[in-house]
């Protein structure tokens, strides 16, 4: 199924690109959960309140004055659902596009494995990733809200958002995958694995704005993950479904492809 | 038994860029030479034996198995060198080979040890920092450590200095003595001559002839290039009955088969000052083939 060696370099190859983003996630969650104010409304209400327009197509409404209606509103509206993305387009795009382009696909197809077991390697990787930096999410927001504002988090809430997030990703990652499988060179797997999921995010946060606009949700991935729905504790079972399909179908094709085509190294 | 065997194998870029109709066969235990320019088609064909790309028509087989369905086992026993580098460049020369090793599942690394000793390769530094030789090298043992049966190189000696080119004919005739089966290609005349048995000359993604390199030289005919004191001596040679090919004041030259020793009798009743020995090689032979009518 999988080849341990392949899946032990690729985690090393993509430490630092992880760390980075670690980084990134660290000060976001760390200033954010400092910006709540339990007490009174936080800098945050009072610009969504002056510029709702902007801040809505933020994804960024004024909360339910609660730290977890807080968080998801002004954290996982934007900052947590797109960074995570930015990490798996780049990871995406070089696990096989990258080395299809580079040629060095050449020693891992010169090697007694199967490409659909290489590229389910690669696939494996992604995945990995993905959950270790949802994991890291969780935690650091945790951390941070124990340390600041000791008892205000609703944990429960807070893990439901990042699992729901992170199928959202998965799903995503799916459709990068699929590029990168199908592409011979990084420019054309880029071209498609990071344009996707900007236009998905412009077709958010013109969807955002409400009015008759608003059924333009349907052209978006993204608009399956609503952190307001899922902290007023709606079901989310049919988005997540959706989005799990979206994951296989994405994942299976690019890999199905893979394995048939010609690669030019 | 034929080992490798291509059969009717075309693949068409368009343009004339591809391969047409290539039938080749390598029998067991036979190094066997591709020659070609850039471009022939050379690498198109070594793509299809590795199962990289698939064929538009035809079909190859290594050991029986087709190539571009039963890729992971042929790969088992078959050691390939590709004919551009290109490794994991963020990692060291050690880890790379250790990598491919594993990937390979290769147990035993001493075969890879031996060979990093056999081309003083210092295989410590990152590959990024690497010059384009050490790189071939390090190419040259993941090609041959895992003691394969098989070896198909594209361009092997590419960036190496000529002592290692040296080293590395070497390798491959000690190779051919285990009975390893090679497929070489290659654009240096002088390297299939002094290793390969038979020859492919492929042109435009035509193969244009097969040719066994021990009868080729056998029925070498040399040529020679005879500098005499003057030219009434080189006019009166020109009487004693020899092939002359070229007569150029007192330089005559003189195509000869087989033993030489009656042309040295002749010509010691000459004064003689210079003397050449042209060889009719593969070379010859090859600018034959692509000196045709359709190079303007």
């Amino acid at each position: 199924m999988f080849s341990m060696p392949l899946l032990k370099r690729e985690m090393k190859a993509s430490n630092k690109l992880l760390i980075i983003f670690i980084y990134i996630l660290t000060i976001y969650i760390l200033s954010m959960v400092f910006l709540y104010d339990p007490q009174k409304s936080s800098i945050m209400d009072d610009m969504a309140k002056s510029m709702p327009g902007v801040m809505k197509a933020f994804g960024m409404v004024a909360g339910t004055g609660s730290l977890v209606g807080f968080i998801a509103s002004y954290l996982y509206g934007f900052i947590i659902l797109m960074f995570p993305i930015v990490f798996i387009i780049i990871l995406a795009n070089k696990l096989v596009a990258g080395y299809v382009d580079r040629g060095s696909m050449a020693y891992l197809l010169a090697t007694p494995n199967k490409r659909v077991k290489l590229a389910l390697t690669q696939a494996l990787c992604l995945w990995v990733n993905i959950v270790m930096l949802t994991a890291y999410a969780t935690i650091a927001l945790i951390i941070c809200s124990a340390l600041l504002h000791p008892g205000l988090l609703n944990i429960g809430k807070a893990i439901m958002l990042n699992l729901i997030l992170m199928v959202l990703h998965l799903a995503v990652s799916g459709i990068c995958f699929f590029a990168s499988c199908i592409s011979n060179d990084t420019k054309r797997s880029f071209t498609i694995g990071a344009g996707v999921p900007i236009i998905f995010y412009l077709i958010q946060a013109v969807a955002n704005m409400g009015g008759k606009l608003a059924d333009l949700k349907y052209f978006t991935l993204y608009s399956l993950f609503s952190p307001n729905d899922i902290i007023a504790g709606k079901s989310q079972i049919a988005q997540v479904l959706v989005l799990a399909v979206v994951a296989v179908v994405f994942y299976a094709l690019g890999i199905f492809i893979f394995s048939k085509k010609d690669v030019p190294v | 038994m034929n080992v490798i065997e291509v059969k009717q194998l075309t693949k068409d870029y368009g343009n004339k860029k591809g391969v047409f109709d290539v039938d080749l066969t390598v029998k067991k235990g036979e190094v066997f030479g591709f020659l070609g320019p850039n471009g022939a088609g050379k690498t198109t064909t070594i793509r299809h034996l590795m199962g990289f790309i698939h064929p538009d028509k035809g079909q190859c087989f290594i050991n029986g198995m087709d190539c571009s369905k039963q890729q992971e086992i042929i790969q088992q026993k078959l050691g390939y060198l590709p004919g551009e580098i290109a490794f994991m460049e963020d990692m060291t020369g050690i880890k790379f080979i250790k990598f491919i090793a594993e990937m390979k599942g290769i147990k035993d690394f001493s075969r890879a040890q031996e060979l990093i000793d056999m081309f003083s390769l210092d295989p410590n530094g990152k590959i990024k920092r690497m010059s384009k030789g050490m790189k071939q090298k390090i190419g040259i043992v993941c090609a041959f450590m895992n003691d394969s049966d098989v070896i198909i190189l594209d361009e092997p000696t590419s960036g190496l200095d000529p002592l290692m080119q040296n080293k590395f004919l070497e390798l491959v005739l000690a190779e051919k003595e285990k009975g390893k089966t090679i497929f070489m290609s290659s654009h240096i005349f002088d390297e299939i001559e002094r290793t390969c048995d038979r020859t492919a000359i492929i042109k435009e993604g035509h193969i244009v002839a097969v040719e066994n390199l021990k009868t080729l030289s056998q029925s070498k005919r040399k040529s020679y290039v005879i500098t005499f004191a003057t030219e009434d001596m080189a006019a009166s040679f020109a009487k004693e009955g020899y092939e002359i090919k070229e007569t150029h004041g007192n330089q005559i030259t003189v195509t000869h088969k087989g033993n030489v020793k009656p042309l040295i009798h002749t010509l010691d009743k000459y004064e003689v000052t210079a003397l050449d020995v042209k060889t009719q090689s593969l070379e010859e032979l090859f600018m034959h083939y692509y000196g045709g009518e359709d190079h303007v």
